[in-house]
């Protein structure tokens, strides 16, 4: 599903961000990074997402080398990846039901399609009362909400989240894990991105630490 | 509840390029209307001129009478020539009249005899060929089949054409450039915005459509404006017209709607174009 050879990153001609990376990610798998703050989580979800390409090695997602795809094909391949950015990179002028929409609309999905579907995200999150409430009125953790909902909307293959229990209070951190944990039961991949290392610890699923460089639980390939 | 534009277009640009769209608009329309009215005048000069010709035999020449059978019998033998009839002296004088006004002594002065001549338009003689006949006979008479009168007409028409053309031109091309300025701006405004939609998956085409839907918009409505506003002014141009008809009358009944309507869909055409191409260049130049 997700497969990193060599793989070296850096912002135009700044220092390596991501250097000799190489792991497997396989189909249905939850995978850990980790790695202190400046360590490369983002940079590395980011390749995973297709914003940006490695500058070494090669990356493979869905059996295809991430540097050969036109750009209507990122832009498909993406609506197969649901994204939890660290930023949230919510619409202002939108309201909370059509951010979580976004992803449905924009592959054209119709409204009276996804209503029901969006308004039970909204539910599940917790901001069932909150569905036309634009972000600048939301809070820093009811923003995360809205994006994790955005994120799982469309059912997607893959989930890339990173920091997703960043902004929220231990209860709804425990809750938006058991979210996550429930996708990957569904048979979603999920790549989980966090320096909360208790969390890692106490969920003993494979991690790949950045900040060493290895991995551990059989995930490294 | 509707749903939100995914893009926060600003309504004071909006309202500006739809004026920018209608004056252009309004421009087209006088540019289309120069390019008809002058096609009209000329086809009603060349129409009235053409299917008739006229033969002048010089006052100064000797037994008019003669000389006038002479070529009435070359032009009755000549193919092409449906008839040729010699204007008689009062009609000559109605025709003289303009310049030299009314002289009851006419028949003092020298007149010249001048024939009217009917001409099978599908089958005009050449005028080289019955002037040489004419001139065989030693009449001194001139044909005049008013060649030179038509082409002029047809080429002062074909000039004022182009110049409409050329305008035209201009105003798609101003349009253009507009909509190409303002739809830069705005994708550079909104570029974390459009970074998102592309990071939920929407295609270029995608985000292209949003701005052709706005542009569509604002080229419809500056279309329909500009052109009411020229209707309004067409009308009360029209209804000067009619004093003098030298200026080309501009018949609102028919087509003319039907080209009003050409164009409004032809500002709109431009500007949805100009906004896709400008969206799909751009995002992937930016990529
Ligand atoms: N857009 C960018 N342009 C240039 N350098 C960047 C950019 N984004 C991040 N960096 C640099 O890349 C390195 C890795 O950043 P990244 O955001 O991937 O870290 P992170 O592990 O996600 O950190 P955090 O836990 O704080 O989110 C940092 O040194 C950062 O300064
Ligand atoms: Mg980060």
């Amino acid at each position: 599903m997700i497969l990193f050879e060599n793989v070296g990153f850096r912002y135009g001609r700044g220092p390596d961000v991501l250097q000799g990376l190489s792991f497997d990610v396989p189909d249905g798998a939850f995978t850990f990074i980790t790695g202190a703050s400046g360590a490369g989580k983002s940079s590395l979800l980011r390749l995973l997402y297709l914003d940006d390409l490695p500058s070494a090695g090669k990356i493979s997602l869905f059996g295809r080398d991430i540097s050969t795809l036109t750009r209507d094909e990122i832009a498909w391949f993406r609506r197969r990846i649901g994204v939890v950015f660290q930023d949230f990179r919510l619409l202002d002028h939108l309201t909370a039901a059509e951010n979580v929409a976004l992803p449905l609309r924009v592959a054209g999905a119709r409204e009276v399609e996804y209503r029901d579907n969006v308004a039970e995200m909204l539910q599940w999150v917790g901001l069932g009362g909150q569905m036309h409430i634009r972000p600048p009125q939301l809070s820093g953790g009811e923003k995360q909400r809205v994006a994790i909902a955005r994120a799982v909307v469309a059912s997607p293959d893959i989930i890339l989240a990173d920091e997703p229990t960043g902004s929220v209070d231990p209860e709804m951190a425990e809750r938006i894990m058991q979210l996550f944990m429930e996708m990957n039961r569904l048979g979603k991949t999920v790549v989980f991105a966090t320096h909360d290392a208790d969390l890692v610890k106490r969920s003993k699923k494979p991690t790949i630490d950045l900040k060493s460089g290895t991995s551990s639980g059989g995930v490294a390939a | 509840m509707r749903n939100s534009s995914l893009i926060p277009f600003r309504s004071g640009g909006g309202i500006l390029m739809a004026l920018i769209v209608a004056a252009m608009a309004f421009l087209a329309c006088f540019a289309l209307a120069g390019a008809l009215g002058a096609s009209k005048l000329a086809g009603a000069w060349t129409d009235g001129l053409s299917g008739a010709a006229t033969v002048r035999i010089g006052a100064e020449e000797g037994a008019p009478e003669q000389q006038l059978d002479i070529v009435l019998d070359i032009l009755k033998s000549t193919e092409g020539v449906i008839d040729a009839v010699p204007l008689t002296e009062d009609e000559v004088a109605a025709l003289l009249e303009p310049w030299f006004g009314a002289a009851p002594e006419l028949s003092d002065l020298p007149a010249p005899a001048i024939v009217a001549v009917t001409i099978d338009s599908a089958n005009e003689p050449d005028t080289s060929i019955v002037q040489a006949r004419l001139d065989g006979a030693a009449t001194g008479a001139v044909y005049d089949d008013h060649g030179e009168w038509r082409g002029r007409a047809a080429s002062a028409a074909h000039a004022v054409r182009s110049v409409a053309l050329g305008a035209l031109i201009v105003c798609a091309l101003a349009i253009a450039a507009v909509v190409i300025l303002s739809v830069r701006s705005g994708l550079s405004a909104q570029s974390a915005n459009i970074a998102t939609l592309r990071l939920a998956g929407a295609e270029d085409r995608y985000v292209a459509g949003l701005y052709q839907t706005r542009y569509f918009w604002l080229g419809l409505i500056g279309g329909i404006v500009g052109c009411i506003l020229a209707l309004g002014a067409m009308v009360s141009f029209d209804a000067l017209s009619t004093v003098s008809r030298a200026l080309p009358s501009l018949d609102l009944s028919g087509y003319w709607w039907f080209l009003l309507l050409g164009v409004v869909v032809f500002a709109v055409l431009v500007c949805v174009l100009a906004a896709r191409i400008t969206v799909l260049g751009t995002l992937r130049r930016g990529a």
